[in-house]
């Protein structure tokens, strides 16, 4: 991805990407080398906005201050976004069950699979 | 004649899935008075049968099904090192689809007086085989349909869908949401999407209620956490999530529903709807945190309010309203037209609403938007006034308890800003339906400036 394509994305989230989610981009980009090498990079970010936004927003332990529940939902619609414009339907309906199935297993109060290993299924859904 | 899909996950190899009541469902919202329900079984594991629902029958079924096809029988089509082009994750399944052949993949039922005419003791099943998965029934209704008022049937069709998505949810996520949705809720959103998906020349109605659903969940989401946000106590005159159950439920009740939603208009496979919603998202989520910025500069000015404004709540109205024309296949100029109606109106909503934070009768405490310090235009105009503008900044730079809320209060509706307010809301939205004047609405107009109108035009 382009630095301005980058910027872009990472408008109002730009301390996130020193924080961590430059190394979880990293990871994800790791994990899909089966999609088509310009969506590649798009991909890799919605995944690592998401496991960062779900992180920030304290999911499954302590809430987060406001502030920051506000950066996880950014980070999760950014994702969101990310994906509409650039994976296929199967990919997004994965993460979108990816995010139930974590949130649900939260308010229940029962330990979910990690974020990481459901998001990583998600990406090689296909229809 | 109406098509659609029945959705739902299995959890056993062998299942038998009762989809009776989501099929009672499907006829109820369709409207269907006498005709047929068409289903087809989308998999070649899963197969459809009618009989009764007793749970010792069904493992008698099961073994039936078993003896006839053993498992472990020995099936050349399990038999992969003599099979081409096979995926990676290609299941051992042969079993699955030998039994697949003694059962049906076709069913079609009757339906009269608006009911499936079925038996005393006759269940519609689908049979997974091969589970657990996601699975899929084609499914369509052709016949005579009810000639109800299609506002009416409109209106049922968004409140049947929430019911059935609901349904379908673990109880720690749907039972706050059931308990928001409940509570009431204007749907002009929904609404919104309904008409517009009229517009064009393909209207789908089902397809247009799972889309105007989708868009109230996703708006609910984000109550939850804005509640959170705000530490309100209350909404539409029930405890909120995150005062009745803790802020980590709140967040993960946000959350599912966030991704449900989104889900759900992935799943309608339209991607310029899936795109507009998810800038419509992504606009809200933006404007939150501009919001909560702002209240250290509370109560802020008329330029940064729009900013806002439009994010946080106009950027879902035109959304909805440009998403539901999308879904129709409208033109692209009638879309255009539709997503700046609904970012006037949506903006002329916000000023409506904010004036209601000072109406004794609207049913909610009044001046609650003073206490959490909420982006207002009233206050802004109030704070802007030669005459009681010094006393209402004085009193918002301070702590406000209650004295200083009645107060600011009173000030604010003895001054002029609740006046102005009305006036440019008002204003906007004869702006918005002067956007509707140059494009063709197939009869629609008179409906949605009549939405338009009354959306400035109350108390609560």
């Amino acid at each position: 991805m382009n630095v301005q394509v980058l910027e872009r994305e990472l408008d109002r989230l730009e301390g996130l990407w020193g924080e961590g989610l430059s190394d979880t981009y990293r990871a994800y980009l790791e994990t899909v080398s089966d999609h088509e090498p310009e969506m590649q990079p798009k991909l890799a970010l919605a995944a690592a906005l998401i496991e960062v936004g779900i992180r920030l927003q304290g999911l499954g332990g302590h809430a987060a201050p406001a502030t920051i529940l506000l950066m996880g939902d950014l980070c999760l619609a950014r994702a969101s976004r990310l994906l509409a414009d650039n994976a296929t339907q199967a990919v997004q309906v994965a993460f979108a069950k990816a995010i139930e199935g974590v949130s649900a297993a939260a308010a229940s109060g029962k330990p979910s699979r990690p974020v990481r290993e459901l998001l990583v299924h998600a990406l090689s859904a296909t229809a | 004649m109406i098509a659609g899909r029945l959705r739902f996950e299995t959890s056993h190899a062998t299942e038998f899935v009762d989809v009776t009541k989501l099929i009672r469902v499907e006829v109820q919202r369709s409207g269907l008075r006498t005709g047929r329900v068409h289903l087809q079984s989308l998999h070649t594991t899963v197969g459809l049968a009618i009989n009764e629902n007793e749970p010792l029958l069904l493992r008698d079924f099961q073994k039936l099904l078993e003896r006839l096809a053993p498992g472990d029988a020995g099936y050349e089509h399990d038999d992969f090192a003599r099979r081409y082009e096979i995926s990676v994750d290609e299941p051992v399944n042969g079993h699955a689809h030998c039994r697949q052949l003694l059962l049906t993949g076709f069913a079609t039922l009757l339906v009269e007086e608006g009911k499936l005419v079925l038996g005393r003791w006759q269940s519609v099943f689908a049979v997974e085989l091969d589970g657990p998965r996601h699975r899929e029934l084609a499914l369509q209704l052709d016949g005579e349909f009810e000639k109800k008022r299609a506002a009416s049937r409109d209106s049922e069709l968004i409140e049947l869908e929430l019911a059935r998505q609901l349904m379908v949810d673990p109880d720690p996520v749907a039972v706050p949401m059931r308990r928001l949705m409940e509570a009431g809720g204007k749907r002009l959103r929904p609404k919104l999407v309904q008409l517009a998906s009229q517009i064009g020349p393909h209207h789908d109605a089902l397809r247009a209620a799972s889309l105007a659903a989708a868009v109230e969940l996703l708006h609910n989401a984000t109550l939850v956490h804005d509640d959170y946000v705000d530490e309100s106590t209350h909404r539409r005159g029930r405890p909120t999530v995150a005062a009745a159950e803790g802020a980590e439920r709140a967040i993960a009740v946000g959350d599912y529903y966030f991704a449900k939603a989104t889900r759900l208009i992935a799943e309608i496979g339209n991607t310029e709807v899936t795109s507009t919603m998810a800038d419509a998202l992504e606009a809200i989520c933006a404007a939150q945190i501009d919001d909560v910025a702002l209240r250290g500069a509370f109560p802020g000015d008329h330029d940064s309010y729009l900013r806002v404004v439009r994010g946080k709540t106009a950027a879902l109205f035109a959304a909805s309203c440009a998403s539901g024309a999308l879904l129709s296949d409208a033109p692209p100029d009638v879309v255009e037209a539709l997503r700046r109606f609904g970012d006037l109106l949506g903006i002329a909503f916000q000023m409506a609403d904010d004036m209601v934070d000072f109406s004794p009768s609207s049913g909610k405490p009044v001046g609650l938007d003073i206490r959490q310090r909420v982006l207002s235009l009233p206050l802004i105009y109030a704070a802007e006034d030669r005459s009681v503008g010094p006393e209402v900044r004085r009193l918002l730079a301070g702590s406000l308890g209650d004295e200083e809320v009645d107060r600011v209060t009173e000030l604010v509706t003895s001054s002029d800003a609740l006046r102005r307010v009305g006036d440019e809301a008002r204003g906007l939205v004869e702006a918005a339906v002067r956007e509707l004047e140059s494009i063709e609405l197939d009869g629609l107009r008179p409906t949605l400036v009549g939405i338009a109108r009354s959306a400035v035009d109350r108390t609560a």
